[in-house]
């Protein structure tokens, strides 16, 4: 069996030869280490006098920004690969340099939807973005931005669906690249808003928040149709629907501002002959009956560190969902010993993957995963993941 | 006919309804009554009392929570310039932050707002912030508390970094450190030498309250 076969075998509730194996495998600092390559330090550079303009220029245009974004995931694929991963998930996103007087640097990028990430480097100088605040905290500037940005997100969407073909063809003959519209309705509607006013706005304005949903679901769906046009069997989405202690939202809420973008995301993947498979962080035992009503195939994270027991999913869910994930990046893959990896892919394994409908990851990516853990990771599941499992 | 506006005030919080809230502290200001101010105050006390318990029971979630702290900010930023004359006593400082490297901010938001609701002045130094920059507001506002949220393994050593600078500069004896955040557990707390660690807003808060009461 190859790995594509195995992966499509597990997303099948069958069993495979053995349990195939995924890696979340994104960062640039993980990605760099793995490939033994030295970062460019973009983050040093722009401050540099002179030199820091033309960076930003060059930054700032799309073609580099495309470039340097597929170099890093594809150089991700191919380290994944070399270490005998059956699949590594992928996601596009588009930034633009921006001059921001709130970022430590001075600079940030801002995002299509609305949303500023922080650009930081690490001691290395490997690059590091992440969400930091939002751009329209109210419904006059999300009425303005949303306007403003609609040749962008032609942009982002052409730029998707070139960036998951290139990478189906580059790299789809070693490893199953799992292809990830991300993010989902949820996180569009409240990050580019912030998280209090959303939640302000839920309970004064929820004609408002309708027609947010309603803008973000359609940017979804057709985020969605970009991302199949690579040809995968098997689609991401996403949103982070949980924190430590349960959903972020009460679970009718949830239903009722975003089940109908659920279902209808689920049902244009299968109508168009794929599965779907959906990210969420954190503690999400309260939804995982909403998951099996919207229609998604499969879920990925299940994270520990948020209670998150592979058994326990298992058990509500029995077999219809795939599960994807549950190693622990907090500690395990980062400082775990031999051992402990040995350990925690062989209780995965027991708990989850009898019957197929298990693919064993980490529960994210981080940018301290280690490497060699991973390649311990992917060792152990060779070693205990051979159907019949316990056999 | 007798004023309900405190009973009012307290289902505006309870049933998260911000509108029947504001109208019934509004009906208190124009009362013009300096002790009814005062209740008022308790009023919402007691009520984020109640709400921090719902969200501790699992009964409400987070967005739940984070509404009725809007509401009672909302409250109390209406009632507080009558309070100068002799209104609520403040509970003293807390200075908070998320530690250096780290970028999430929601569950730190959160505190801010129920501290402040509690009693207390609140400097919110962000996120991402150094162990110099904790060292020296501490210098500078005196806190009784500070608080540190970090929800990443890899910053966790940022929290004994700080607690470090506050022992160098002689600052960490005369004030409380508690910190919370998703990558943290008690032992974090023991391990680097904060004074407790809180699984959630409304327990930091109590324990902030307990802190500042008088023996
Ligand atoms: C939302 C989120 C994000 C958002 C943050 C947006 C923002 N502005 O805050 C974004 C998308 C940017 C993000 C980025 C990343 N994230 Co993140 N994120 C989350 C998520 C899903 C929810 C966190 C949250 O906001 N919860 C809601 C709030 C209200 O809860 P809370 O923070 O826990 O706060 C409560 C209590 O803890 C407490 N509390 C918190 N702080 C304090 C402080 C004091 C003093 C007190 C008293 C109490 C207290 O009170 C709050 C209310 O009760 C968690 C999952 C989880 N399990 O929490 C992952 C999570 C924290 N992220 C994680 C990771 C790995 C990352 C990234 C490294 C991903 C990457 N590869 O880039 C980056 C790092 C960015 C950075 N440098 O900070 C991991 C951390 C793993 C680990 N152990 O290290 C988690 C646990 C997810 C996972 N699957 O493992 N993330």
């Amino acid at each position: 069996m190859n790995f594509k076969e195995r992966v499509l075998t597990a997303m099948n509730h069958e069993e495979a030869d053995r349990v195939p194996v995924m890696g979340l495998i994104m960062d640039p600092a993980t990605v760099n280490k793995m490939l033994g390559k030295k970062p460019v330090d973009f983050v040093g550079l722009l401050q540099k006098p002179v030199l820091g303009n033309q960076i930003k220029n060059l930054l700032s245009s799309n073609r580099f920004w495309n470039n340097m974004y597929y170099g890093n995931f594809s150089a991700a694929m191919q380290a994944a690969a070399s270490l005998g991963f059956d699949a590594n998930w992928a996601v596009y996103a588009l930034m633009k340099l921006t001059r921001d007087p709130q970022a430590s640097v001075g600079w940030s990028w801002y995002d299509p939807y609305g949303r500023v990430w922080e650009l930081a480097a690490d001691t290395e100088g490997n690059i590091n973005v992440n969400y930091s605040r939002a751009l329209c905290d109210t419904e006059e500037k999300w009425e303005k931005w949303v306007e403003e940005k609609a040749p962008l997100f032609e942009t982002m969407l052409r730029n998707t669906a070139a960036f998951h073909r290139k990478l189906v063809k580059d790299h789809g003959g070693r490893i199953y690249p799992m292809c990830y519209a991300a993010p989902g309705p949820f996180e569009n509607s409240w990050q580019p808003i912030g998280f209090v006013n959303f939640t302000r706005l839920i309970y004064q304005k929820p004609d408002f928040v309708k027609k947010v949903i309603a803008f973000q679901t359609d940017l979804c769906l057709r985020n969605l149709e970009a991302v199949m046009k690579s040809g995968v069997e098997v689609v991401l989405g996403g949103d982070d629907l949980g924190q430590k202690t349960g959903p972020l939202l009460r679970p009718e809420l949830v239903e009722k501002l975003y089940g109908e973008s659920y279902r209808r995301m689920a049902d244009l993947v299968h109508q168009r002959g794929r599965k779907f498979v959906f990210h969420s962080c954190g503690n999400i035992y309260a939804l995982l009956d909403k998951f099996v009503e919207w229609g998604f195939d499969g879920i990925i994270t299940m994270e520990p560190t948020a209670g998150m027991d592979l058994g326990r999913v298992r058990a509500q869910v029995g077999h219809k969902l795939v599960l994807i994930g549950n190693l622990d990046v907090s500690y395990l893959v980062v400082k775990g010993t031999r051992q402990e990896i040995e350990d925690a892919v062989r209780k995965a394994i027991g708990d989850a993957a009898r019957g197929g409908g298990y693919i064993l990851s980490t529960s994210h990516s981080h940018p301290l995963v280690d490497p060699v853990r991973l390649q311990w990771m992917v060792e152990a599941a060779h070693k205990y993941g051979r159907y019949p499992i316990g056999g | 006919m007798p004023d309900d506006s405190l009973a009012q005030l307290q289902r505006g919080l309870l049933d998260l309804d911000m509108e029947a809230a504001l109208a019934a502290v509004h009906n208190v200001i124009a009362g013009g009554n300096q002790a009814r101010v005062k209740e008022a105050v308790d009023v919402v006390t007691r009520s984020l009392e109640v709400v921090g318990k719902r969200f501790q029971d699992g009964e409400w979630y987070l967005a739940e929570l984070v509404y009725a702290g809007e509401i009672a900010k909302d409250v109390m930023n209406a009632l507080s310039p009558l309070m100068q004359s002799g209104g609520s006593p403040s509970r003293g400082t807390l200075v908070i932050g998320t530690v250096a490297g780290d970028l999430h901010d929601l569950g730190k938001n959160i505190v801010v707002n129920f501290a402040r609701s509690a009693g207390f002045a609140v400097v919110d130094l962000g996120v991402d912030v150094s162990a110099q920059k904790f060292a020296a507001a501490v210098r500078e506002h005196g806190p009784a508390v500070l608080g540190m949220s970090c929800l990443l393994t890899s910053t966790e050593s940022q929290l004994a970094g700080v607690i470090d600078a506050l022992k160098t500069q002689g600052l960490r004896d005369k004030l409380k450190v508690v910190i919370g955040g998703a990558a943290l557990s008690e032992r974090a707390a023991r391990d680097v030498g904060a004074d407790a660690f809180a699984p959630d807003a409304v327990t930091g808060v109590d324990m902030m309250k307990k802190w500042s009461a008088p023996a």
